[in-house]
């Protein structure tokens, strides 16, 4: 009787995980083996015959001059990852001495990363404003008398973007780093003072290797999370001037919904899903080699 | 002796330390306060460079005229309400119920099925976008609100952070329980939700933020303007008002507002949500 009570009640934990897993399977499950299926078919929008086609939309990625195009410029909107990183690091540091208003500095770091939606996206279009914007303005009155056409020039405007993705994710960077440096022993950096160290070598040899899983996880979720993300730059840019800030991510909305692609669009996401799960594997084998430090 | 050395040392220096973080951080708040200040000036004022942070005649016009017309964003602020509410009390209350099931009962399976549910996390939208359109036009859920209600019901990351709080909860607790005849609903209700309610705030405060910016599903999912939540609005805006760059920084206060409001009341909530599930996933 007891017996059979706990066995129901192990059963229970069909119950609890049910909906979610009802919803994984309806929203994650079913569509991802959807769209592998629509990988090897030539599946249009409105187009009422959907033909197998086989390998003919990977060969045709790649030999898409688009792709690669996208995939650089995908790096270079990488790159603001540990660029923000960075900064985090930095100032985590400084907001972890003893500064006055260290409450109020840190919420106005973080600010940008919880409130900021495409919304911000368009004061950030606005402020780049080549001819009359701040920024330009602010450049001129320091003597740069030929600021760059940020987002409406090809060669600066994946760097326009990079800024503001450096700005949006430091923030964040920030209080991961500010709570991982609370569990840096204080009587280890006391020890290193009494020794003699100084303060940089403190950073440099005690803080820095103390903190590198933080630092290794921020790089590795930074990368995944701006890699899936592409819409600050279709609200701003749509991926241009040209085809300038289209990045992977952005390529396969295009090809889905401006060109009713569907079927090559499947194709290309499964190339961005490749990529993060070499990012994954690769935060595999780093977990394990930097749990030790 | 040692007294005067630290105050004369100390106190300069965290002055210091303050004032240019403070002005750093003040760079970091520019684009919003920039926006604030040009949705009060007249169009001649946008671009004066030196900027004029305050505006010598402050006007509501532009803010008016958002709110206001056939297009007001009344109609985006029901909408982008609706679905993040819905969103973030069915997502909060179905991550928490999952959540309890991995972390605290033991059933056969429990680790592959976990597994699974996290490898979830690195499917990407894109991959998704696709096959979800087909099977929601073909649902008859395309361009209706259900189309981003239903997913938004479900959030692994929501799944992931809750199982960590609620392995953190000493199992005695619930044993005792156990052994006065409780069963696993009575706990989970009566015992284990109520002690995870800093939890479920951070989680419902976290979600919200996301339903509410949540630009791409929407614009993927919906196409009448009547359906639009505020990110899409706030796209269709600038788009018809290319030039009015007052108009264009009032909505975008629009938008933004209710974020600087959830984050000025949750930031405490955010922060050890977020600083939990990095520090200790």
């Amino acid at each position: 009787m007891n017996n059979n009570w706990m066995k129901r009640q192990r059963l229970l934990g069909y119950v609890f995980i049910g909906p979610s897993m009802l919803g994984v399977l309806l929203f994650f499950l079913i569509p991802a083996a959807y769209s592998f299926y629509l990988m090897f078919t030539n599946y249009k929008f409105m187009n009422p015959t959907v033909r197998f086609v086989g390998f003919d939309n990977i060969t045709r990625l790649l030999h898409d001059p688009m792709f690669y195009l996208s995939l650089r410029k995908t790096m270079l909107f990488l790159m603001a990852v540990p660029v923000s990183i960075a900064f985090g690091f930095v100032t985590a540091v400084i907001l972890n001495q003893r500064l006055y208003l260290k409450k109020l500095l840190r919420g106005l770091y973080f600010m940008p990363y919880i409130t900021s939606g495409v919304a911000v996206a368009f004061v950030w279009m606005l402020m780049f404003q080549p001819r009359q914007g701040p920024i330009n303005g602010l450049l001129r009155s320091i003597g740069i008398d030929n600021p760059p056409g940020w987002l409406s020039t090809t060669t600066t405007s994946m760097y326009a973007i990079d800024i503001i993705w450096v700005w949006f994710l430091l923030g964040y960077n920030m209080i991961i780093y500010l709570a991982a440096l609370q569990e840096v022993s204080t009587e280890l950096l006391e020890a290193a003072k009494i020794d003699g160290a100084k303060r940089g070598q403190v950073l440099r040899k005690i803080i820095w290797p103390l903190v590198s899983p933080t630092t290794f996880l921020l790089l590795i979720t930074g990368l995944i999370m701006t890699i899936k993300s592409f819409g600050i730059i279709q609200a701003m840019t749509q991926g241009g001037p040209g085809n300038s800030t289209t990045i992977l991510s952005l390529y396969v909305y295009q090809n889905a919904f401006r060109y009713y692609e569907m079927g090559y669009a499947s194709t290309i996401s499964w190339a961005l899903f490749l990529i993060i799960l070499v990012i994954t594997v690769l935060q595999w084998i780093g977990q394990k080699k930097w749990v030790h430090y | 002796m040692e007294m005067k050395r630290r105050l004369s040392t100390d106190v300069p220096m965290r002055l210091v330390g303050t004032i240019v973080m403070l002005a750093l951080a003040i760079v970091m708040i520019m684009p919003f306060l920039w926006m604030i200040s040009t949705s009060l000036k007249t169009p001649a004022e946008v671009f004066q460079y030196p900027i004029k942070w305050f505006p010598s005649n402050p006007t509501w016009e532009h803010h008016i005229k958002v709110w206001s017309g056939s297009k007001s964003f009344g109609t985006y602020y029901l909408n982008s309400l609706k679905i993040s509410i819905i969103g973030m009390l069915g997502a909060t209350f179905l991550s928490a119920f999952a959540a309890y099931g991995f972390a605290r009962i033991e059933f056969k399976g429990r680790g592959a099925l976990f597994m699974v549910y996290l490898s979830m996390m690195m499917i990407p939208p894109q991959v998704l976008f696709v096959p979800k359109f087909i099977m929601f036009e073909w649902a008859g859920i395309y361009n209706t609100h259900l189309a981003l209600i239903l997913p938004g019901l479900f959030t692994i990351f929501g799944v992931f952070m809750l199982r960590q709080f609620f392995m953190t909860i000493p199992n005695e607790i619930s044993e005792s329980a156990f052994i006065d005849g409780a069963g696993h609903f009575r706990i989970f209700f009566r015992l284990i939700l109520p002690l995870a309610k800093p939890a479920l705030a951070t989680l419902a405060i976290i979600d919200f933020s996301w339903q509410w910016n949540d630009y791409e599903n929407a614009l993927v999912f919906l196409i009448d303007e009547s359906l639009y939540t505020v990110p899409l609005g706030l796209q269709n805006f600038i788009l018809e008002n290319m030039i009015d760059y007052n108009g264009m920084m009032a909505a975008a206060s629009a938008g933004i507002l209710p974020m600087i409001v959830v984050f000025v009341l949750g930031q405490r909530f955010i922060i050890q949500g977020l600083t939990n599930s990095a520090v200790k996933g």
